[in-house]
């Protein structure tokens, strides 16, 4: 084991051993129910019995249903929110704290808690935060003289009140972008300092671009749970009000409690293939988050 | 520092083995003992939980050495549904005893032969325990997977003191009566009606919809086109009651909310089961004592019904061991017995589908046993009628009709092209 | 970093500080408002969600340490929660190793198919997990909770590692063959330590997510002996009543540890770390 030397068998045994436990346990808990979940959506399977297969009238069945594609048009504004507004707020703070502004640590530690709170807890507050009687309309009301408005009881603006709770979260991927950006070596600051930029200059001519691979992979990650996303809202709107604030994860989950196990199998696939796309499309657009092209300079 | 670390590791790997030995000690002793697993809701909190407990330890106690049943202790009850359904469809019984809701959802469950078929192997006497109407309810296709145990009836509640502020005295005996009663209170400045219109059920209005829709319908009702006469007019009594009669959070509300306006007396009037008569916060308001238990005025010719359901049928694992069937039945036939029932009233006021000489002597739980004898027949809610799927579309729809953006036909077409047929 | 303060400086720094603290309120409000319901009743709680307790409600936090089993749940949490963290760090860093730091053939492809599973809403995958599970006889040991936790965590936790181990300067590596280091020692010596901050990172995220944790939770065990402390927590909401200012009180109780294992694991090992950064 010591002396892995440069033999090529050796090396490829090596890779090998380490790729071997990533690649078993996703096999067994990724692929072969992702297998799984695309046979069961050609069936037509109420979770009981033998499966019968049924072609693609599942897909046919949910492409109709004017539900599901309002889940569809639902998840792509999430995902964008959560890319375009969520990542770039917590780049913001994280670019704040690497410069360790007085308590930084504090509140680095801080922004991260609402991660760890109960979504069951944090679903109540916002619910009472923006109920009509709520301290939100009375702040609007008080201050701006604005009509008081039932913001999770109508349509028009349900979903923007559920997307815009999420920024409590920010923490989640402030923590990522954080970490790297304290990997940045400092002499390049200080050689920027020398050479007379100021620090608004160093943010857009050092972090950022050093930042760009972290950037991505929070923003892959924000828009993979944006697609995703389920509890909060089912918990806060139960979907509603008139399907307004659905998504296709709570889509999923009331035909699992319909028992309609294919057609929740069938939303399954319609989520992965279309975050795989929006994912692909934002590699295509920003690159790939391979960032060594910029280290090597 | 390594030290401590050292002994984690112990602690871990002692703590990991207990945890993954407790499958491995079933079974000891030379005569074998049958172990009956029961997946059960009744624990924690709930207010059945301690009869319960007390049943199967002297059910063990009696049988010591022959059967013991372990409760598996199963709570939130949304997540315990998921995990019925999950085990069912993986090809396994979530126990050997366990629960579902019935409606037409859940009775899909009976085309599994995980589950054991009662029809075959009741006795007459044991059959003679139950509620008649109920055993046949729980009835699919000649199959009696499910045995009715929790009922419950969903009335109207009114709180009679704020009726007393708006110099109302009586409960209105028609539609009109109630329409002005509302009307006095809203000048007293009361909402009248708790309604919502959230969570999946729209729960609280839900009830409200089945008390009109049996009256203008019949209690067969249930097995009309949502298109009918009946589910229309129904509508537009529900989309009244929320716009005009409601508080104005009303659309998009959960059934906490709904409750709450309730309990801190924004509303006079609320529905709800029997278990929330149970409620502690509920004793505590200062109009406890003013709390009547009623249905609804008729809004059409169906007079003195009252709005039912089934709350907990119990499911037994089928088996082709004889002596485990045995062990099961005899189980069962112990728990559903008047005797362990009445137990199991008396502490919690929960209502069964198994007769018994029990009356409740606290007040309002003793209104609901009441009210049950009063009616003349029962019907169906929406949700236990027709399932999770309806009610699911009735709900989000329900929003829409309050809001003004649907009309009431719109609404019962879109709610019809839910039902199965 | 020092902070050099110009006539435009000073309005960037209120706004600066505007932000941060508007931040801190919005991520602080939640915690002291659950706080505060923990020590009200459920009428107050129920009828006016924003007040004050009438009277502290202290046994709201006697009956939630009463809950049965409370320390052999809390026990099974600390077990659960550090070998999936340890078994996902493990996992992760070495596959991550192979996928930032080796050139072969089919490796994006890898990484995609791996990263890709950070999409997957794992509640579809519920009946091929209890089934696996059930059929590997692990249904309610602790085992199966480790095993499931580690496994569901692994496309983020690979997804943050290789990034950060992609970024490390390919000069350091090559240096160390140069000095004579082989496959074992460039993984342990040179991008090990120099990709620690990323996998604090997803090693926090792993124990977050496994301490709170619920619904496999639920699906995969059925007695004391392997059951978590989140249903515990779940013990105060029965069928048709949660009794919620207990459940807060609870809540309260089991986030004291997650909350320890965060300032632990991220401004320890993390601060320590990047106290000198990578050299350039």
């Amino acid at each position: 084991m010591q002396a892995v030397g440069t033999h090529r068998s050796r090396i490829w045994g090596a890779r090998a051993l380490f790729l071997s436990p990533v690649l078993l346990l996703f096999f067994f808990f990724f692929l072969y129910p992702f297998v799984f979940t695309i046979a069961t959506s050609f069936t037509s399977w109420r979770g009981i019995g033998l499966m019968k297969f049924n072609g693609v009238a599942n897909y046919q069945k949910l492409l109709g249903d004017p539900t599901f594609r309002k889940a569809l048009g639902n998840n792509v504004i999430w995902a964008l929110s959560q890319g375009f507004i969520q990542v770039p707020l917590a780049c913001l703070v994280a670019m704040i704290l690497v410069r360790k502004p007085k308590g930084w640590r504090m509140l680095r530690t801080v922004y991260y808690l609402p991660n760890v709170i109960s979504t069951v807890a944090l679903a109540m507050v916002w619910v009472a935060i923006y109920n009509v009687e709520g301290p939100l309309n009375a702040i609007l009301s008080s201050l701006f003289g604005m009509e008081k408005r039932n913001w999770l009881g109508n349509p028009d603006t349900a979903l923007f009140a559920v997307i815009f709770q999420t920024v409590i979260y920010i923490g989640y991927f402030m923590i990522i972008l954080l970490a790297s950006a304290m990997n940045i070596p400092r002499s390049l600051y200080e050689a920027a300092q020398i050479d007379g930029a100021s620090t608004f200059q160093q943010e857009r001519h050092i972090t950022l671009p050093m930042l760009r691979g972290s950037l991505i992979t929070t923003m892959t990650l924000a828009m993979a749970y944006g697609m995703r996303h389920f509890e909060s809202t089912f918990l806060m709107t139960g979907g509603g009000p008139a399907y307004a604030t659905t998504t296709m994860g709570i889509d999923l989950y009331l035909r699992m409690d319909a028992l309609r196990y294919s057609e929740a199998s069938t939303a399954g696939v319609f989520l992965i293939v279309m975050g795989t796309l929006v994912i692909t499309l934002l590699r295509k657009i920003f690159g790939s988050s391979d960032p060594m092209s910029e280290m090597a300079q | 520092m390594m030290k401590k670390t050292k002994l984690l590791a112990v602690l871990l790997m002692l703590c990991l083995m207990t945890g993954l030995g407790a499958q491995g000690q079933v079974d000891s002793g030379v005569q074998k003992e049958v172990e009956l697993r029961w997946a059960s809701i009744w624990v924690g909190n709930d207010s059945k939980a301690p009869a319960v407990e007390a049943l199967v330890n002297e059910y063990n106690a009696k049988n010591a050495g022959k059967i013991k049943v372990v409760i598996e202790p199963q709570p939130d009850y949304n997540a315990y549904e998921q995990k019925v359904r999950t085990s069912l469809a993986a090809g396994q019984a979530p126990a050997d005893i366990f629960t579902i809701k019935f409606n037409p959802t859940t009775a899909t469950f009976y085309q599994s032969n995980l589950l054991m078929d009662f029809s075959k192997v009741m006795s007459n006497s044991w059959k003679q325990t139950f509620d008649a109407g109920s055993l046949e309810q729980s009835t699919v296709d000649g199959m009696l997977k499910s045995l009715p145990m929790e009922t419950a009836i969903l009335p109207i509640w009114y709180n009679m003191d704020a009726f007393a502020q708006a110099g109302v005295k009586a409960l209105p005996t028609t539609m009109n009566e109630m329409w002005a009663a509302f009307d006095k209170l809203k000048a007293a400045g009361i909402t009248p009606a708790s309604q919502m219109t959230g969570d999946t059920n729209a729960w609280t209005s839900m009830i409200w919809f089945s008390h009109f829709a049996v009256s203008l319908g019949g209690t067969n009702v249930w097995d009309k086109p949502f298109t009918d006469p009946a589910f229309v007019e129904a509508a537009k009594l529900t989309k009244r009651m929320i716009t005009e009669y409601s508080t104005s959070d009303a659309v998009g509300l959960g059934a906490g909310g709904s409750g709450g306006h309730f309990l801190a007396g924004r509303t006079a009037v609320f529905s709800n089961g029997p278990w929330y008569a149970g409620r502690a916060d509920l004793a505590a308001t200062p109009f406890f004592n003013s709390i009547k238990i009623a249905g609804l005025p008729a809004a059409g010719s169906t007079k003195d019904f009252m709005i039912s359901r089934l709350q907990a049928n119990i499911c037994a694992a089928s088996t082709k061991d004889k002596a485990k069937e045995a062990a099961i039945l005899d189980f069962m036939q112990y728990l559903t017995s008047p005797a362990s029932i009445a137990r199991i009233a008396e502490t919690s006021g929960a209502m069964f589908a198994i007769k018994t000489d029990y009356r409740p002597v606290k007040a309002l739980q003793k209104q609901f046993y009441d009210v049950a004898s009063a009616a003349k027949t029962t019907a169906f809610d929406l949700e236990a009628a027709l399932g999770a799927e309806v009610t699911l579309e009735f709900a989000q729809q329900l929003g829409a009709l309050a809001l003004g953006r649907i009309s009431a036909e719109e609404f019962c077409a879109l709610v019809d092209r839910k039902i199965e047929r | 970093m020092k902070q050099r303060i110009t006539g435009v400086g000073l309005v960037f720094n209120s706004v600066k500080w505007l932000l941060l603290l508007s931040l801190l309120a919005v991520a602080l409000l939640p915690l002291f408002w659950l706080l505060v319901s923990s020590l009200r009743t459920n009428l107050e709680l129920q009828t006016n969600p924003f007040g004050w307790p009438e009277k502290l409600q202290w046994e709201n936090y006697a009956k939630a340490l009463s809950m049965a089993s409370l320390p052999r749940l809390l026990l099974n949490s600390v077990v659960v929660a550090s070998c999936a963290v340890i078994l996902n760090s493990a996992v992760t860093a070495m596959g991550a190793f192979i996928l930032a730091r080796e050139r072969f053939k089919g490796r994006d492809v890898l990484y995609t198919l791996l990263t890709a599973g950070v999409l997957v809403p794992v509640i579809s995958f519920m009946v091929p997990y209890f089934s696996f599970i059930t059929k590997t006889g692990l249904y309610n040991t602790l085992f199966a909770l480790i095993l499931v936790y580690t496994a569901v965590n692994i496309p983020v936790s690979t997804f943050l590692v290789t990034a950060f181990m992609k970024s490390i300067p390919r000069e350091l590596e090559e240096a160390s063959v140069i000095d004579g280091c082989g496959f074992l020692k460039r993984f342990t010596v040179i991008i090990l330590p120099l990709s620690r901050s990323g996998l604090v990172t997803a090693a926090t995220f792993c124990f977050i997510y496994s301490w709170n944790e619920f619904l496999m939770a639920m699906l995969l065990t059925s007695s004391i002996e392997s059951r978590t402390i989140q249903l515990g927590i779940k013990f105060f909401s029965s069928q048709f009543i949660t009794d919620y200012s207990s459940m807060y009180a609870a809540v309260i109780i089991t986030i004291i540890p997650s909350i320890i294992a965060y300032i632990f694991l991220h401004d320890k090992i993390i601060g320590g770390l990047t106290a000198g950064g990578v050299k350039g």
